[in-house]
């Protein structure tokens, strides 16, 4: 077996540190099989209960294309009862196919996503703990335009790492924002203002993402002025990679967007509802594991060098007051000539800290 | 994806229609290895279309109890060992049905769990074991070819696969109805004794303790009749020369159980005895009978090291000692219940009160 999976198991199960008898769900697809029976293991070792989960795929299977509707708009009392007295629960994406959903009519998937929202609350609301990961497999590769050989090796550098350091290295940045009510990010197309006055951050490190590495804020909703142009990176969303966004605020609202490939998409997701057009989060990427972009947002948004701005639902527990259903992370590479200046005192230049 | 064999979905229907019969919702656990995929999905679809929820539990191990069990007790305190999780354990209380498709990769996967650890695991099922066994509670085993199982079995897959369905899709009410001739008989007799190649072995049928059929209600396949004898009555010598004894991925060559007052007094085999008198000393009720079952399925004629199709074996009972089908009267409590079957078609002998009912595997009724 390859020796990365223990040590990524261990670091998955820090994540959540079960306490003795806790009953830990375990999510995860066949593909994912030495990871999960890894991890199956580790919370043994640390006197917790695996309640392991098992689907032939993440979101939708037969169930999902077969049920009558009115099923599936519920839960089973079993199915709610689990979700509702786990402790926690891990989840380890492992694809086979990471379109096996495609053929599934999307308010079949979202009849069955809002069933399982509630539940679930306790989670979304950081009252319990959870972890969000990958396992690495041929269809993963295949997202990324890799070999599995160097998927593997690139997600294992994402996520082996010294996370108690990096929380350190990351709990510094978050003073310096923390402290300050303007951030401005400046390259080339892009000049935004927005402020943080009252607003505190949160560092993700051993948290639920894994990899994590990134300092988040949600911004004042009506504050942002000015325009960002996502020039280096598509900005990827449910499946769609839109190239050369543009995005203009006033007092906090895009009024105005395009892009250069599939603009129609990126319009129609900020036509969503109202909230569609603020920020719901500002991001700092940190992790020096991740060098390159994947078009996969739990990895790309924690790349060091580059920043993240969500349009869409904030983050109540930062005080963030956004609602939405949509949350599109896009992001923005600093590495090459981009600058953050804190009240107006440059920080961060071409990705580089001056703190 | 490759064409789906027309056979899983008239598999599927028995096992969702003829043998449990689900209902609207239901809550329905399917247990089964990824492996299994192409039956688990056709039953999925077939639970979904009847308006009842399917909660699937896929692993490699643990088919019969909890998914991954024996590699989180490899590790786990061993106090936490011997009861289920209470999530588990809730669910278990409240399932309106429960299948099991056995599918291994590997059929001694189960061995990485030493076996002092087995045992305690054992007690943490016994609560859902005796409400699976209580009268009414709709559930089936069955089982989906693999090369595993190909192999225990000594057979190409493609062929063993053929073996499969032809035990199992078989007309299960013409099965039934000529099964229940044979237990017309043995429900007015009051003792049966099986003699053959070291054995002569009575036990009593009591009142209250009718044979049932299993016409694919139980198992897929069925093919058998079964009763629970009285407890305290075997009396005489029983050996399993003829087929090894197979439990939980374990295997004994030529058992011999000798019992008196219903009990084990003497037990040997000529391969693997530790793991025998391990299971024997599991607890009380382990060296008691618990079952008496008679194979009737024509669609099996060899044994294939896999107890849901050899205890099936035209020609052939079984015994299990271990826990009884409550549903059947049986009253022995145990943790373990393991069935050992005897090949009577070599001179074997199925008598009743003194009367010849089943001579070399060929029926006198």
């Amino acid at each position: 077996m390859d020796p990365r999976t223990q040590a990524y198991a261990r670091i998955l199960v820090d994540c959540i540190d079960p306490q003795p008898e806790w009953q830990v769900l375990v999510r995860s697809q066949p593909p994912g099989r030495p990871l999960i029976e890894e991890i199956t293991r580790e919370l043994g070792r640390r006197g917790a209960r695996a309640l392991v989960r098992l689907g032939f795929e993440q979101a939708g299977g037969t169930f999902v294309r077969e049920a009558p509707m009115e099923l599936l708009g519920t839960l089973s009392d079993i199915e709610r009862h689990e979700i509702e007295n786990a402790d926690s629960y891990m989840a380890i994406l492992a694809p086979e196919n990471t379109r096996a959903t495609a053929d599934i009519p999307a308010e079949r998937l979202s009849t069955r996503t809002a069933a399982l929202r509630e539940p679930h609350l306790p989670y979304l609301m950081d009252v319990k703990p959870w972890v969000g990961c990958y396992f690495p497999t041929a269809a993963a590769a295949q997202d990324a335009g890799l070999s599995l050989p160097a998927f593997e090796d690139f997600l294992y550098g994402a996520v082996l790492i010294d996370w108690h350091e990096l929380r350190e290295k990351m709990e510094l940045i978050m003073e310096h924002f923390d402290r300050a009510e303007t951030v401005r990010i400046i390259g080339p197309e892009t000049d935004l203002t927005f402020s943080l006055a009252g607003r505190g951050g949160k560092v993700d490190a051993l948290g639920a993402n894994m990899p994590g590495g990134e300092v988040f804020y949600s911004p004042v909703e009506d504050s942002a002025e000015g325009v960002i142009t996502y020039s280096e990176y598509p900005a990827c969303y449910l499946g769609h990679a839109v190239d050369g966004v543009r995005l203009q605020f006033e007092a906090g609202r895009i009024v105005e967007a395009s892009a250069t490939s599939d603009e129609e998409f990126l319009l129609g997701t900020l036509d969503t509802d109202e909230g569609a057009r603020r920020l719901g989060e500002f991001g700092i990427g940190c992790n020096p594991g991740i060098q390159r972009h994947m078009k996969n947002t739990l990895f790309d948004e924690k790349m060091e060098g580059t920043i993240h701005l969500a349009v869409g639902t904030g983050f109540p527990q930062i005080g963030g007051t956004n609602a939405s259903g949509v949350h599109w992370d896009m992001v923005k590479d600093l590495r090459a000539g981009g600058r953050i200046e804190l009240d107006g005192e440059v920080v961060q230049e071409s990705g580089e800290w001056r703190l | 994806m490759a064409a789906v064999d027309p056979r899983l979905e008239q598999y599927a229907r028995l096992l969702v229609e003829r043998a449990v019969d689900v209902q609207p919702g239901w809550q329905v656990m399917v247990i089964g290895t990824p492996l299994a995929r192409p039956l688990i999905e056709e039953i999925v679809l077939q639970i979904a279309r009847k308006g009842a929820y399917p909660l699937v539990r896929l692993s490699w191990v643990d088919h019969e109890q909890v998914p991954f069990d024996s590699l989180w007790a490899t590790e786990a305190p061993a106090e936490l060992l011997t009861a289920m999780a209470p999530a588990e354990a809730k669910v278990r209380g409240e399932l309106d049905s429960w299948m099991v498709v056995f599918a291994p990769e590997n059929t001694r996967a189960g061995t990485v769990l030493p076996p002092e650890r087995r045992a305690l695991l054992r007690h943490a099922y016994v609560e859902f074991n005796q409400r699976r066994m209580a009268p009414g509670f709709p559930w089936v085993g069955c089982l989906y070819p693999t090369e595993a199982l190909a192999q225990d079995a000594g057979m190409l897959l493609s062929d063993y696969a053929d073996f499969v369905f032809g035990a199992c899709l078989l007309d299960w009410d013409a099965e039934g109805e000529r099964m229940r001739r044979f237990v017309d008989r043995f429900d007015r007799a009051e003792t049966v004794r099986i003699g053959g190649d070291g054995t002569d072995l009575t036990m009593a049928l009591a009142p209250g303790r009718s044979c049932h059929v299993d016409d694919a209600h139980y198992n897929l396949p069925g093919g058998e009749f079964f009763c629970c004898p009285r407890e305290d009555s075997a009396e005489g010598v029983v050996e399993y020369s003829e087929f090894p004894a197979i439990y939980q991925g374990a295997s004994c060559e030529g058992v011999r159980l000798r019992f008196e007052g219903g009990v084990v007094v003497d037990a040997s085999a000529r391969t693997n005895e530790a793991f025998l008198h391990g299971a024997l000393d599991t607890d009380e009720g382990a060296r008691r009978i618990g079952e008496l079952g008679i194979g009737c399925n024509p669609g099996i004629q060899r044994h294939t090291r896999n107890v849901l199709f050899d205890e099936k074996m035209d020609g052939t009972i079984h015994i299990a000692v271990g826990f009884g089908l409550a549903f059947a009267g049986g009253t022995n409590a145990s943790a373990v219940h393991w069935d050992m079957v005897k090949d009577l078609r070599a001179g074997g002998r199925i008598e009743l009160d003194g009367e010849v009912v089943q001579e070399n595997g060929v029926w006198a009724l």
